[in-house]
């Protein structure tokens, strides 16, 4: 009796021991990225779970629709879109899986995403790969853009493979404004001279903390100064240079900067509701978009500022524990080629700008993408990138966002 | 029917249907600017997208959302009952520090309920599985059944079972023809609260489900952010047409007063 009642104390033990520490005994798991012949012969019959963003109608059908098809018939692959609220679920579900050693037949095999949620991605080595080099498309990339290898600040190496781009543009009705202020200086001096017909979307919103880096470029007076080394002082000033003029123009705010809308989606409908006069969008083709689906009237249209808006990449990568990790690397490819990135491009499918340089193609394509309709609203390629600014590292954004809680929220 | 009666009807219908007339109104329109009373296109662009593009996900997430809700229903009826008539009907030692327990899930944020949980259930193989999202689902779903039937079992008399017996009745017998007539609104009520509650889980079906388990809410969710009014709206009315019939079908029972009459 005494030995059964030892024998099941000690087995309890060993089990609760089990439970609670199976970090102690974790292989460490070295994964060996395929090569491209490797991915393709491997990746007929799997099924590639892509957790993306799923709020936007246009790409989940571009996704449902057009991608999946093509894998389907030219690889023989199953594409199968998760669709979330917000990637950053999926990037703590993956931290928990890496705690809980959950280290292979991971249900998450592609994730779209960039910027906070990458660097956390790469921080915690939750990344397949670098696998980018190994996709025979990357040649069309320009690596040597810095919005395209670095993301937010974070150096990319081969860990994500970019899928498109995107540049913050302002949206004015002309029916309502007929010049819009083409600068932030200018932006400002409107806001205090028509009180109320403004607002941004509170961070951390992106759209709106996008907004605060542009008025922190313009308090800065540099946007150069931020891509390489700089002191925390000449940082702290700056900040605090921004916070000074937006606490000054929140009288000015839509509701006297009582409250700010929640995303640029509440902003999007206060603008289409007549409430405020202007909104904006990390997008370029989104305003012409909801023009075509009816959320905007007719004659609204985007401009850039004389001194540049910021623009980023987006990209997709793959996690470290994913399943079909070779069907991913061919869905990642399969995005990049020009077929898939000009119906991308396609106003009417979603109008999200290439990730490809339109140079480094070859000439039939060079000619597909120049003569690609766009929208009413939508600037032209050039327009927009003769007016770009890189995004600052993403400690300077994260700084920025807090600090706009603290002394422009709370006013301190 | 007298005029009051259908004045009361009508109002009553007002006040639900009302609020869904917006709802219906955005799914079918098209151009829908302030300020503007009614939309001033209509066309099928939501619906079409519901039944298009996101057809396939939608019918497979309301197939998955409905056995969930009905698994975790049934089970949460069978644990429901006999605690709901032991906490009713018997005093015992330790009854408050139980109701404090049960009652624990439904104070703490779901969010750490999950996120606990997601660990240990990734360890026992439960992450991803549809047992493991039935099991999360049970932990809210469950305090509300017992302290449902623990409420019907409190005003219940064990004294009719008794008689029963006593005039030779079998216990299945006692079973079928007295008890579960006896408690049967309190259990239409304590299914509705569970399938409901489960219908609507969002966090923990996307925490332990991990975009295995496709419910209708996540699906929803998703789409919720995209400042698509009309496809907000139809992808809604999907959402809660089910629930509306779940209701319905047990108003029936509801209607019934079980212990009238027995005092």
């Amino acid at each position: 009796m005494k030995n059964t009642c030892r024998f099941f104390t000690r087995y309890l033990f060993v089990l609760l021991t089990f439970l609670a520490f199976p970090a102690f005994c974790p292989a460490e798991v070295q994964t060996r990225v395929h090569s491209w012949e490797e991915a393709v012969k491997a990746a007929r019959g799997q099924t590639v779970d892509w957790y993306m963003w799923g709020g936007s109608p246009a790409v989940n059908q571009y996704v449902n629709g057009y991608l999946a098809t093509e894998l389907k018939k030219e690889y023989g692959i199953t594409l199968r879109q998760i669709p979330v609220k917000d990637i950053a679920e999926v990037v703590s579900k993956l931290v928990v899986e890496k705690q809980a050693g959950k280290d292979s037949d991971g249900s998450v095999d592609l994730m779209w995403i960039n910027g906070e949620n990458f660097r956390t991605c790469k921080q915690q080595e939750l990344l397949y790969g670098p696998f980018a080099d190994k996709l025979p498309n990357q040649h069309l990339v320009d690596w040597a853009n810095p919005s395209v290898k670095n993301d937010f600040g974070t150096p990319v190496e081969g860990l994500e493979s970019p899928w498109g781009s995107a540049q913050m543009v302002m949206i004015h009705d002309s029916a309502r404004t007929l010049e819009p202020p083409r600068s932030i200086e200018a932006l400002l001096a409107w806001i205090k001279t028509n009180p109320g017909r403004f607002t941004y979307p509170a961070p951390p919103d992106f759209t709106g903390s996008a907004f605060v880096r542009h008025i922190f470029y313009h308090a800065a007076g540099s946007v150069d100064t931020w891509q390489g080394e700089y002191s925390q002082a000449t940082f702290t000033k700056a900040a605090e240079a921004t916070y000074t003029i937006l606490r000054d123009l929140k009288k000015s705010l839509w509701r006297q900067g009582e409250t700010y809308p929640e995303s640029p989606v509440r902003m999007n409908a206060l603008f289409a509701d007549g409430e405020i006069d202007f909104s904006f969008s990390y997008h370029q083709g989104e305003a012409s978009r909801n023009i075509l689906d009816g959320l905007f009237p007719t004659t609204v249209r985007t401009f850039v500022f004389d001194e540049g808006t910021i623009g980023n990449t987006h990209f997709v990568a793959i996690p470290y524990n994913a399943k079909d990790t070779a069907a991913a690397m061919v869905v990642a490819n399969f995005l990049l080629s020009p077929a898939a990135q000009l119906h991308k491009a396609s106003p009417q499918v979603w109008g999200d700008f290439p990730a490809i340089a339109a140079a480094r193609l070859p000439s039939p394509w060079q000619e597909n993408f120049a003569t690609l309709p766009r929208g009413p609203a939508t600037l032209d390629d050039a327009e927009l990138q003769a007016h770009q600014l890189p995004e600052p590292p993403s400690k300077i954004l994260v700084e920025l966002e807090k600090g706009w809680i603290e002394h422009v929220l709370k006013n301190r | 029917m007298r005029p009051q009666r259908l004045f009361l009807l009508l109002s009553l219908l007002f006040t639900v249907l009302l609020p869904f007339l917006p709802l219906v109104l955005w799914s079918i329109s098209e151009k829908w600017f302030y300020p503007d009373l009614l939309p001033q296109a209509f066309g099928p662009r939501a619906w079409s997208y519901v039944f298009g593009t996101a057809g396939d996900q939608l019918v497979f997430g309301l197939y998955i959302s409905f056995t969930l809700a009905l698994v975790t229903t049934l089970v949460s009826l069978v644990l429901g009952i006999p605690a709901g008539r032991a906490l009713g009907l018997y005093d015992f030692a330790g009854k408050k520090l139980i109701s404090l327990l049960l009652i624990l899930p439904i104070i703490v944020p779901p969010l750490s309920v999950a996120m606990g949980l997601h660990l240990w259930f990734i360890r026992l193989g439960l992450a991803e599985t549809f047992i493991g999202v039935v099991l999360v689902h049970l932990i809210f779903c469950l305090p509300y059944t017992i302290f449902v039937l623990w409420g019907v079992f409190t005003d219940y008399n064990p004294e009719f079972e008794e008689q029963a017996r006593s005039l030779g009745a079998s216990p299945v017998r006692v079973l079928l023809q007295v008890t579960l007539p006896m408690i049967l609104p309190g259990i239409t009520v304590a299914a509705l609260f569970s399938f409901l509650l489960s219908w609507s889980q969002y966090l923990s079906t996307l925490i332990i489900g991990g975009g295995k388990m496709l419910t209708l809410p996540i699906l929803l969710f998703s789409l919720m952010d995209s400042g698509d009014r009309p496809v907000a709206a139809a992808v809604s009315l999907v959402f809660i047409l089910p629930a509306m019939l779940a209701l319905l079908a047990s108003a029936h029972n509801l209607g019934r007063h079980g212990l009238q009459g027995v005092r």
